[in-house]
């Protein structure tokens, strides 16, 4: 308990780091999963110059690490005079790169599904529209939620990137009491308990979900 | 066969409540329907028979453009379903809406049951009845709740498709089409998935509807089904009807040797 208790003051500290963290990556997650969710929608009803754009756009995506894409927009965007504060510019990247991922895993639970459901839905005179709001997207949902589940918790590891342009989170709070405290394994430590608090309890709150809309089966 | 549809206009033959014409159908180079012509008067049940591949069951999906075809021209009581021609003579796509609505009066109940798996048995059967045409919750519900008691499942409503025998299910399946009030139904080898206790059932819902007066064509393997409910028996082989008539004079004298193959195979195979 000794080599603990003096840092009480900075686990504090972390703990507002930690609270950034998930501010940032609750930020990120929802223009991700929206953006994911219509790039699935265009790449599979879309037109043919549209498919191809967006098959393009995740080709790119999954080539580049997210560290190099966080640096490189950091370094562009002044150049492209456009002043974004840091913070909605890493929830940009973050977003633009995790929706590409997103797509894939909402495309994938809704191909999945076999057509036989499709052909029971257009044969009742249901609109697509209609088919895909009461009997595509809520079977497809729950294929689709556990992929979804992982790459929230993905995102929010991610944030952990992001100190590399400055933002202050809880690798860069962690890293700075370090510094301070020369007490890297207490802290990283804890730094690390509170990364795993986060996800488990997302892990946790999938499980329900998945149980919750696995009605029926 | 012209002379029979041109006296079809004559006011004392009313038109006939599906009328296909010229249906050509292909899948790549290989042509799965080539020609196929078939007019069902109302309350009319035909059974369609025939080998497997001969294109009974893309005839039937072509009935409501499940499966699209490259030429030839559908019409359900007279209303075109899917094409319309225009005035130079040539074939015009409706639009997706149109064909929505077509469907609508189509009712098809297919091979493996198809229920939606994420509702119960009362909402599968109230949904489209309900979204699509506008019927009040609790009169839709009242309906299916009579359409259950048709097929015999009262107190299944409340349960999930998983949860239900496959002849239950397929029954299910009969009362969710009929909850749109078809003018015409289509049964899709109904019976090939079930396990042969729950066949007898099933075929018993069928045979219910058709004595009501249902509009009905029916593909299946079931000769014994063909045998007693069918009005006329349709042999399709090769992407064309070889040969129709009353299954009585179908089964004891076919007139075509490929009739006679198909059943005579058929007699020694379930012949015990």
């Amino acid at each position: 308990m000794k080599t603990f208790a003096p840092l009480l003051h900075s686990y504090w500290y972390l703990f507002r780091g930690a609270g950034m963290t998930v501010l940032m990556a609750t930020t990120a997650v929802v223009p991700a999963t929206l953006l994911g969710a219509l790039l699935a929608l265009a790449q599979i009803f879309g037109s043919r110059a549209t498919r191809s754009a967006i098959v393009g756009y995740i080709f790119i995506i999954r080539g580049i690490p997210l560290l190099v894409l966080l640096t490189f927009v950091y370094y562009l965007l002044p150049l492209t005079g456009v002043d974004l504060p840091p913070f909605w510019g890493v929830v940009l990247v973050l977003a633009c790169y995790y929706a590409a991922f997103m797509s894939e895993a909402f495309r994938a639970g809704i191909l999945s599904l076999p057509q036989a459901q499709w052909d029971a839905a257009k044969s009742l005179g249901m609109s697509r529209r209609l088919m895909l709001r009461i009997v595509i997207f809520p079977q497809a949902l729950r294929l689709a939620a556990p992929p979804f589940i992982n790459l929230c918790i993905n995102l929010i590891k991610a944030t952990s990137l992001v100190s590399i342009v400055g933002l202050w989170e809880l690798t860069m709070a962690s890293r700075e009491v370090v510094e301070r405290t020369l007490a890297p394994f207490q802290i990283f430590l804890a730094a690390a308990a509170m990364y795993f608090c986060i996800c488990y309890a997302l892990a946790l709150y999938g499980k329900y979900l998945e149980r919750r809309v696995l009605v029926g089966h | 066969m012209n002379a029979e549809s041109s006296l079809a206009t004559d006011v004392t033959s009313p038109r006939p409540m599906l009328d296909m014409s010229g249906i050509v159908k292909r899948f790549g180079a290989n042509e799965v329907l080539r020609g196929v012509s078939l007019q069902v008067a109302r309350g009319e049940t035909v059974v369609v028979i025939g080998p497997s591949g001969s294109g009974k069951t893309t005839l039937l999906r072509c009935v409501n453009l499940l499966e699209d075809y490259q030429q030839g021209t559908v019409a359900v009581d007279g209303e075109p379903v899917g094409y319309v021609m225009d005035r130079g003579g040539q074939r015009q796509r409706m639009a997706e809406r149109e064909i929505a609505a077509a469907r609508e009066k189509i009712g098809i109940v297919f091979q493996s049951y198809n229920l939606f798996p994420h509702m119960t048995v009362l909402q599968n059967i109230v949904a489209a009845p309900i979204r699509v045409r506008g019927i009040p919750r609790p009169k839709a519900e009242q309906r299916a709740r009579d359409l259950l008691a048709m097929v015999g499942l009262s107190e299944k409503a409340d349960a999930y498709p998983a949860r239900l025998s496959g002849g239950q299910q397929q029954r299910v399946a009969i009362a969710r089409a009929l909850a749109m009030d078809p003018k015409i139904m289509l049964f899709d080898e109904v019976t090939s998935a079930l396990d042969p206790e729950l066949v007898g059932e099933v075929l018993a819902a069928m045979q219910q509807l058709a004595r009501d007066g249902m509009t009905m064509i029916v593909v299946t393997h079931e000769m014994s089904f063909a045998r007693d409910v069918a009005d006329r028996v349709v042999f399709m082989d090769g992407g064309v009807i070889v040969e129709q008539g009353a299954p009585e004079e179908m089964f004891a004298s076919p007139r075509t040797d490929r009739v006679r193959q198909f059943l005579k195979r058929y007699n020694d195979r379930y012949r015990i």
